[in-house]
């Protein structure tokens, strides 16, 4: 097997209770992460053709948890774990999604000899799954059923492999040994009881969040994955890795809100442990600032523990953001992350919601909505989908639908969410980030243009002009080399259409963004929090050292000879192959629409330093917090991007041609013979 | 947990015995250190204390790992932490709360060594080419573990090579193939550089052998004085 893979997926029927492998060589083309996944999606669940792959808790549903040819290789931040599958918590249908979570799930996995863990069926009783590095055990979960998720990783901990305290020895396995503990993803009450809302929780901090995966898991039966390993992994380059490593560490310019940007990665990830830290990128710095602000940060316990979606079901926060002509709903002012906590805060507020009322609130305890207690109502209710639970069980714009408020609150603004019922997230003013939400199934997850902007994207004021920003950025973004237009984030008048945020410009940028990322970040499975990182602060210059720096890691343990462009059209191949599950799935131009608040003042998240723009023949920076859309200049873009793509303008749906010329002939095929392939 | 004093809050109390005087049993922690005959021997033996020893501070470690995947690439040049001479034992999922969530297992190069002493072959040896660091000649291991079990370390510091059969310790990147920079107490170490937080350090001075005090120091940067560093305001109420 090539350098950096264990060589073998491991695929899991669990209704047939079958253990087999797959070569992970089939797949090495979509080079790991969600590249794999997504690839071994079509092979197993379109490519039949017998299921209409619209309900997430179908046995017939496959979910891979995969790691990137850079885990385990001491590359920082290399070893995320990229689970894709049919996504329950996706609004108004479920959707082929993506996430990924840190930790050292996928490293031990791994080092147990595996790439990936892909499983399909249901079993008839709950089960979890054993795997010591190459024996694998579909196990009894019956005593695991109900447990919390520190309560099941601390039982399964017994069970496996500890026979001494921690750390007092080393731990015979086979004829190897260890002194490391096992890994373990489990889901909690909230995914058991199949509810669109549940995460996979790793450790006690760690949260494959969106999409609702622990609903999947629950409509599997499937209550846990465990897995310790003691083998090795092969690198090219093992002098290369190591001084890479060093020189990262050494000149590292990540322009991090907290002041983060020190490279190690997930195992090693330098944001390891929340004992030892909660901060930006770290383990659980999401689920403590969106659910508990402030001195409450117990708050991310009372998720973990529950297996719940900290971000479906954000709380919002004590953060503001002052945004110029916002809604009258807001007063001037819209809070940071409004989520299911946020909104029923607001129904309460506004008379509908409470003991008694239209919308009645049993049990949820109305007037502790601040408090830990209400936390632990609101996942118990959740988790046994006891009266308001069942509903919020189902996502918050289902419920909105059911309380027959959806149409009213998405058009006040009040129901933030702008494709897919995924919640907002900088989606504005970085318009590449917008983009992606409604060509995807939600949140893209990538700030990796967030820091190119004044001021490094953070704020602070520019050291640097507009114009040498562009021109640095463009000629690294291969193959789109020498158009710095691309990166114009002009929203008005004609200049808009022509270079700026509708253009055929921003395509490139769009399309880049997701090549890129879709390899490097989704499939490398590099953490996207540390690489890239476009924007250097050192005295030589403002470039910093994305995207050389993540090619040199991926040669240092890949050894082949593929260019950075090659990575790219790798990246490009991913992007297909997800658009083509999505396509067969029901996606068309149609349906990749924003919600009515992205057309409205407002629309804007927090504004993160000025971007550049492009009006008159000059560059210049410009703060954007008052940016939004036009629906008319949205849809100019998505024809823009459809073109570029090679997709058909009129569908949205990838061309014979475009699919041939990436290698994708029988994807072509099998999307012809369903009349779903674009002209 | 029984290497780390700081760790271990109910850390037995040594037998006073255990703590040699005459250049100190290489005997440090606590609970399973158990007095032999082998250790009043080679408190007798004297060999040339070592240039450089690796010393840490467990308060300041992220549990990343990151030394153990640089020790196994430099040495093995392959990826594998059951191969790293430095073991970071995290309990994860962290359960156990901090500063007791977080074993660092690093060769004291003790003074008196015992995998030295009882290596049967020479193997294990005192290389006083390369600052008397303690390490094994792979090509005069026999494979008898002698000093796997006799380090008195928990976990023990001396490695199983399974695919080798032999044994391996640490030897300050003495001979570590996939370096690039030059090792040994004279030179720098893989994880000593690679570490994000610079909670490992090389040393010159012979740490105290009594106990772990003299390997897990306080490595800790002095904090930067701020003009910034007033007092928080009272928190905003949440939801606000």
């Amino acid at each position: 097997m090539a350098y950096g893979y264990a060589g073998k997926i491991l695929k899991l029927d669990l209704t047939k209770k079958e253990i087999s492998s797959i070569p992970t060589e089939k797949y090495a083309d979509y080079g790991g992460g969600v590249g794999m996944g997504a690839a071994i999606f079509w092979d197993l669940a379109v490519e039949p053709g017998d299921w209409d792959l619209q309900d997430a808790f179908d046995p017939r549903n496959v979910i891979s948890l995969m790691s990137g040819p850079l885990a385990a290789t001491g590359v920082p931040g290399g070893g995320r774990t990229s689970v894709s599958a049919i996504a329950p918590e996706t609004f108004p249908t479920p959707l082929f999604h993506r996430t990924s979570f840190g930790g050292r799930f996928a490293t031990m996995l791994k080092l147990a000899g595996w790439d990936g863990v892909v499983v399909q069926g249901k079993s008839a009783r709950p089960v979890w799954i054993n795997i010591v590095n190459d024996k694998v055990t579909i196990e009894d979960a019956k005593e695991l059923w109900g447990l919390n998720t520190y309560e099941t990783q601390g039982r399964i901990l017994s069970m496996v492999g500890e026979r001494t305290r921690f750390g007092e020895e080393w731990h015979p396995i086979g004829d190897t040994y260890t002194t490391m503990r096992p890994q373990i993803v489990c889901i909690g009450p909230v995914g058991e009881s199949m509810t669109r809302v549940a995460a996979l929780i790793h450790g006690s901090g760690v949260s494959a969040r969106t999409g609702g995966f622990g609903g999947v898991f629950g409509s599997k039966n499937l209550k846990a994955i465990s897995v310790i390993g003691t083998g090795s992994i092969r690198v090219a380059d093992p002098k290369a890795i190591v001084d890479t490593r060093i020189e990262h560490a050494r000149n590292s310019s990540r322009a991090a809100p907290m002041g983060g940007g020190i490279p190690a990665s997930c195992m090693p990830c330098v944001n390891a442990d929340r004992t030892r830290g909660s901060y930006y990128g770290g383990e659980s710095m999401c689920a403590d600032q969106f659910w508990f602000m402030g001195d409450q940060m117990k708050g991310a316990d009372v998720a973990m523990r529950w297996g719940i979606c900290t971000w479906a079901t954000k709380f919002g926060g004590a953060m503001e953001n002052k945004v110029p002509n916002a809604p009258a709903l807001f007063k001037g002012r819209v809070p940071m992350e409004p989520g299911m906590g946020w909104y029923i805060k607001y129904l309460y507020e506004l008379g509908v919601l409470g003991p008694g009322k239209k919308i009645d609130s049993h049990p949820l305890p109305m007037d502790q909505w601040g408090q830990l207690s209400f936390r632990e109502a609101f996942c118990d209710a959740i988790a046994r989908k006891i009266g308001i639970g069942a509903d919020l069980a189902e996502g918050t714009l289902e419920a909105a639908k059911k309380w027959g408020r959806l149409e009213e609150d998405l058009n006040s603004g009040a129901l933030r969410f702008p494709a897919y019922g995924a919640s907002w997230h900088h989606s504005l003013p970085g318009v590449d980030w917008a983009y992606s939400y409604i060509f995807m199934s939600g949140d893209p997850m990538w700030h990796g243009f967030m820091g190119v902007g004044g001021g490094g994207g953070f704020g602070g004021p520019a050291t640097y002009t507009a114009e040498q920003l562009v021109e640095m950025m463009a000629a690294k973004t291969v193959p789109f080399t020498g158009d710095p237009l691309m990166f114009s984030n002009c929203w008005k008048g004609e200049e808009a259409r022509k270079t700026g945020i509708y253009s055929a410009h921003k395509a490139k940028m769009v399309a880049w963004a997701r090549r890129y990322s879709g390899f490097y970040n989704e499939s490398m499975s590099i953490c996207e929090m540390m690489l890239p990182n476009f924007m250097g602060r050192s005295a030589s210059g403002i470039s910093g050292p994305s995207p050389d720096l993540e090619y040199r890691y991926y040669t240092a343990v890949m050894g082949n000879k593929h260019s950075f462009a090659d990575t790219i059209e790798a990246g490009r191949k991913i992007w297909n192959m997800e658009r083509a599950i999505r396509v067969m799935a029901g996606r068309d131009r149609d349906k990749e629409q924003f919600t009515p608040f992205m057309y409205m003042p407002g629309a804007t998240f927090m504004s993160l330093g000025a971007k550049p723009i492009y009006v008159d023949g000059k560059w210049s920076f410009e703060d954007q917090a008052d940016l939004y859309l036009d629906k008319a200049g949205v849809e100019e873009f998505k024809t823009h991007f459809y073109r570029l793509e090679g997709w058909g303008e009129k569908t949205g749906w990838p061309t014979r041609k475009t699919l041939e010329g990436l290698g994708m002939k029988k994807v072509a095929d099998t999307m012809a013979a369903k009349g779903r392939l674009g002209a | 947990m029984a290497e780390s004093k700081k760790a271990d809050g109910n850390q037995k109390r040594l037998p006073r015995r255990n703590f040699l005087a005459g250049g100190g049993a290489a005997i440090a922690a606590g609970a399973l250190s158990v007095y032999s005959p082998k250790e009043a021997e080679a408190a007798s033996v004297s060999y040339p204390a070592s240039t450089g020893y690796i010393v840490y501070d467990s308060r300041l470690c992220l549990g990343c790992q990151s030394c153990m995947f640089a020790c196994s690439m430099t040495h093995e040049g392959e990826a594998n932490p059951s191969l790293s001479r430095i073991q970071i034992i995290r309990d994860a999922p962290s359960f156990t709360k901090y500063p007791y969530d977080i074993v660092m297992s690093v060769c004291r190069q003790c003074v008196s060594p015992l995998c030295v002493q009882n290596c049967p072959t020479g193997a294990c040896h005192v290389d006083e080419a390369n600052g008397n660091v303690r390490r094994i000649d792979q090509s005069k291991c026999i494979g008898c573990k002698s000093c796997i079990n006799a380090c008195p370390q928990r976990p023990h510091r001396t490695i199983w090579d399974p695919v080798k059969n032999k044994s391996t310790k640490c030897d300050l990147c003495a001979d570590a193939p996939f370096w690039s920079k030059k090792g040994g107490p004279a030179g720098s170490q893989a994880c000593v550089e690679t570490c994000a937080v610079k909670a490992l350090k090389l040393v010159k001075e012979t740490p105290s052998q009594t106990d772990v005090s003299g390997y897990d120091v306080n490595l800790a940067p002095p904090p930067k004085a701020s003009p910034k560093m007033a007092p928080k305001p009272p928190a905003k109420k949440e939801g606000a």
